[in-house]
């Protein structure tokens, strides 16, 4: 049996060959255009009006680009040097905005992916295995039970304050780590397997969810109830260089070993036994791999709360443009997330605007992503025969 | 089949010798699905080393399990498996890929993988969390999707194939591990008549000019007959007869085993058996 189809091409192996796909190629140009206009669009509107011509000269100013110390200033949280009115609008506060936006999405969307492929099930999302109502219920009891908290932690230079505001988000991201772990210790018999996963994770989800609507109840200002609300359904309200910080490092880790997983993802997919009887360790390999889509979504609750919608439709999409490779899924999940989060987001910010004129008014970005998705799933119910397995 | 002298000395190293044919040996097992009766009662199995063996028996004779058990998909209550000398226990799940191939009954794949994406996960086990394909690696793919006769076949998506033409692309896959020792759960089963001599067309290929040791659940004892070395009849978990198949295959044994009555007939290609009737006293 010689080889002799192995030429120099197939010999002279590429590792990013697969990147070169028609479909990946379009959607990932497309999905940028998306995220460019939208973002344009978002840095044009706000209550300090300048014209799409100075908000854009604002985005591309290459003083502000091109300096050390901005970027300093904004990923390190350094001081900011002067740069001038708009740009300092634009950059400062509107396009971190659109940058957490872009985070969240793409976090939210690999980690979707990643579900869909350890469930083998296309109607997964990033919340299936309760991290949502994990998150939702640490948020809740900090917002109840913890409301005006401050611990003010002395340090040798300075002190290091603590308050309600700035623990939740850590709450929130491990309240929904540790819902996870409870649904795999339940889940868990000696192994454990997709449908003992999703049953673990909707009794966890059921009862968590309960406790998180009881402590409602317990809310006892408006203020307390309409936080509580934007956090459980995700909001990009107020986000800046703070929440670019935060998500950034997770999400690189999240998107590296997501895409270095691909391959695992694939074997995964066609079933345990064969994954199995091809030397992986299934059960190592699908927490591990769980354990990144966990840490995606984390990333994503700690800065914009519970975004519904997002780690569902943007796999799915996908998928039907670029097939269920999990290589190019990944990278597509990179880009279209982004799009479908900061196009969701000028209908949250801006969208009550057009609609009632008032411009202060702003709703939670989950509530658009929800509007979206479930005319989506309604348009593929009826277009697909068969949904479910992958 | 198996590669010779392995010249990729960073790579995974491939433990088994290339010169000796690879042996699977099963000793005293005992194998059950956890609650209730076993399926397997204390039987030992040897496979011949670079022969075909098949398993033969009548529904729920404990023939699958006994592959599971030797496949490591099925941890044996009692006894040992051993590959090539090494207790199966003692070995990680790579290791034992790279010795031993499993083909299960029903495999399911995404629609939208193209076969030779699938051939080439067969390759699982040679490569390290980072690693690339290599020259080698591509090569054993090839020489697996020529074996398994699917060229034409090769970017075609899984979800357009045949039930038959799917059932050869799987074969290839597990063929592309390059193991010495390769196990297959009843792969005609469901197949037409053209696809099942393509399948065992390949096994004949695997006895006459490789050392791959092959072990094959049979349902068809004609096929069996015709294509095997040696033949392990199973009844209620238990052997009741092994050896050559002109040996084994005896109108006593059918109706002993099988509740037949049938006529036995030596050709060339084998001892061919003509199922008559159902014994009467069998309940």
């Amino acid at each position: 049996m010689s080889a002799d189809h192995t030429n120099e091409e197939t010999t002279a192996d590429n590792r990013f060959n697969w990147l070169f796909d028609a479909s990946l190629i379009i959607l990932a140009a497309t999905s940028t255009a998306v995220v460019v206009v939208a973002g344009l669009v978002q840095v044009s509107f706000g209550s300090y009006s300048m014209t799409f011509l100075e908000a854009w000269r604002a985005v591309f100013n290459l003083d502000v680009i091109l300096d050390a110390r901005v970027w300093n200033a904004f990923l390190f949280g350094g001081e900011l040097p002067d740069i001038g009115e708009r740009s300092l609008i634009v950059w400062n506060i509107r396009l971190p905005r659109v940058f957490v936006a872009v985070l969240v999405g793409a976090n939210l969307a690999v980690s979707g992916a990643i579900f869909q492929a350890v469930t083998r099930n296309e109607l997964a999302s990033p919340f299936i295995l309760g991290v949502s109502s994990g998150a939702g219920l640490a948020i809740l009891l900090t917002l109840v039970v913890l409301p005006g908290l401050t611990i003010v932690i002395p340090l040798i230079v300075g002190q290091f304050v603590l308050s309600t505001s700035n623990l939740l988000p850590l709450f929130a991201s491990l309240g929904g780590i540790a819902a996870f772990l409870v649904v795999y210790v339940i889940a868990w018999r000696g192994g454990t397997s997709p449908v003992r996963l999703v049953l673990a994770g909707v009794i966890v989800g059921t009862v968590f969810s309960s406790l998180q609507t009881a402590l409602f109840f317990f809310a006892d200002d408006i203020g307390v109830v309409q936080n509580a609300v934007a956090w459980t359904t995700g909001s990009l309200r107020g986000t800046d260089w703070e929440q670019v910080r935060i998500a950034l490092p997770w999400t690189v880790a999240a998107v590296g070993l997501a895409v270095a997983g691909s391959r695992q993802l694939n074997v995964l997919l066609l079933g345990e036994r064969t994954a199995s009887s091809l030397g992986m360790s299934v059960e190592r390999v699908r927490f591990a791999l769980s354990g990144v889509a966990v840490l995606a979504a984390a990333a994503s609750i700690a800065v914009a709360g519970i975004v519904g919608f997002v780690g569902l439709i943007v796999p799915h999409m996908v998928r039907n443009i670029v097939g269920s490779d999990y290589k190019k899924l990944i990278v597509g999940c990179l880009f279209a997330g982004p799009a479908l989060m900061v196009a969701a987001d000028v209908g949250a910010r801006l969208g009550m605007g057009v609609l009632t004129g008032s411009e202060a008014q702003q709703i939670p970005v989950g509530i658009v992503t929800g509007l979206i998705g479930g005319p989506y799933f309604l348009y593929l119910m009826r277009r697909q025969q068969n949904m479910g397995e992958i | 089949m198996k590669p010779e002298a392995s010249e990729d000395k960073g790579r995974v190293e491939d433990e088994e010798s290339a010169e000796n044919p690879s042996d699977i040996v099963g000793e005293n097992l005992v194998v059950g699905y956890g609650a209730g009766e076993n399926v397997i009662e204390n039987e030992s199995m040897v496979a011949e080393p670079g022969k075909v063996t098949a398993l033969v028996g009548p529904n729920g004779s404990g023939k699958s399990t006994l592959l599971k058990a030797l496949a490591n998909h099925l941890a044996p209550d009692e006894g040992v498996v051993s590959v090539d000398g090494s207790e199966i226990n003692d070995l990680n799940k790579k290791e034992i890929a790279r010795r031993l191939s499993m083909l299960s009954q029903e495999s399911i794949s995404p629609d939208s993988i193209t076969v030779e994406e699938l051939v080439t996960h067969g390759r699982y086990p040679h490569r390290g969390f980072f690693e690339t394909m290599t020259k080698e690696d591509r090569e054993a793919v090839e020489r697996a999707i020529e074996l398994a006769g699917i060229e034409h076949l090769r970017n075609r998506e899984l979800g357009s194939l045949s039930g038959g033409q799917k059932q050869l692309a799987w074969i290839a896959m597990v063929l592309a591990q390059e193991t010495g020792v390769l196990l297959l759960d009843e792969p005609t089963i469901f197949l037409d008549l053209r696809h099942q001599l393509e399948v065992m067309r390949i096994v004949e290929t695997l006895r006459d000019e490789s050392d791959v040791t092959v072990v094959v659940v049979l349902h068809d004892i004609n096929q069996a007959a015709r294509y095997s070395d040696r033949m392990v009849v199973l009844k209620d978990g238990c052997v009741s007869a092994r050896g050559k198949p002109e040996e084994v295959l005896t109108e006593e044994l059918l109706a002993d085993v099988f509740g037949i009555e049938a006529r036995v007939e030596n050709t060339d290609r084998g001892p061919r058996i003509e199922p008559l009737r159902p014994t009467e006293d069998d309940g």
